[in-house]
């Protein structure tokens, strides 16, 4: 049952083009910029010979998670609720 | 669209607002993620400092705004006049006639088959041609290269000399057909193969 939801999950992020929507808006508001400056300092830091996928992921994905707009998170909530409304009944 | 299959009626609105929220940070954990993907692969190909060369280096490249020079600050025309020689025949050919005169010295060309048949036909008929005739007949050719000259060459042909060619290009032309075909079935019957954007509630 989990991985049923799982699936479903995926398959509606995926037919709704949420996540281009998404990644679309955070490149248009210079979220992708601000965080690519902060991988320079991480890779700097690290040795561009020696940093691996693992220490970025670690290092970038909470001070993303934090970067993003008010405003795109709201749009996107919005949307994903106006989508659940529309279903829920 | 099996969204209905997922029975969200059951469901009050907190739980909605948790799957919400659960989707929305789904959405931004993978924006993250491809964000790094990117990155790691930009630095291990050696790509990721590309755009941060100094000023020095920077002014060597800078686009040349000048007339009679190209954007790399090269002179343009300066080969249009000079001459090359043909590896086949050896002669030296003017630079703007070098394309077509290979095309028929190589025997590769799309008119070279009908220079070559209308040869074949008249050495037939004339066994005693001249070589310079021959020659001659290949330089005015080269002007079917420029507009407004290939009705003289069209209308020296001979039947016999047209649907021989004809032939020999069948391959081609049954190919291209078969392209055009394929591409307009596709437009007809597979509209959905083309990509679609993200769609508004």
């Amino acid at each position: 049952f989990y991985w049923h939801c799982v699936q479903q999950h995926a398959r509606f992020i995926e037919r709704f083009g949420l996540k281009e929507l998404l990644r679309a808006k955070l490149t248009e508001c210079g979220w992708r910029d601000q965080l690519k400056a902060h991988c320079k300092d991480v890779i700097k830091e690290k040795g561009l010979e020696h940093v691996t996928v693992e220490d970025l992921v670690v290092e970038i994905t909470p001070k993303g998670r934090v970067l993003v707009p008010d405003s795109v998170k709201k749009e996107l909530l919005q949307r994903i609720r106006a989508f659940l409304a529309q279903h829920a009944t | 669209m099996k969204m209905e299959d997922m029975s969200l009626s059951g469901l009050d609105n907190t739980k909605l607002e948790a799957l919400a929220q659960d989707i929305y940070s789904d959405l931004v954990e993978d924006a993250c993620l491809g964000l790094c993907f990117e990155v790691h692969r930009a630095v291990k190909q050696g790509y990721f400092f590309l755009d941060d060369t100094d000023q020095e280096s920077m002014k060597d490249f800078e686009i040349v705004d000048q007339p009679g020079v190209d954007i790399f600050g090269q002179v343009y025309n300066q080969w249009k006049n000079k001459e090359c020689v043909c590896p086949n025949c050896n002669r030296s050919i003017a630079a703007s006639r070098f394309a077509p005169h290979l095309e028929k010295c190589l025997g590769m060309g799309r008119n070279s088959s009908r220079i070559a048949n209308r040869r074949i036909a008249s050495s037939n008929n004339m066994n005693n041609k001249s070589e310079s005739d021959q020659e001659d007949n290949d330089d005015v050719n080269d002007n079917d290269w420029s507009y407004g000259s290939e009705k003289k060459a069209k209308k020296r042909k001979s039947d016999k000399v047209f649907l021989h060619s004809l032939k020999q290009h069948i391959p081609l032309v049954s190919f291209i057909a078969v392209r055009y075909l394929f591409m307009f079935c596709m437009l007809c019957f597979c509209p959905h193969v083309i990509a679609r954007g993200p769609i508004d509630f």
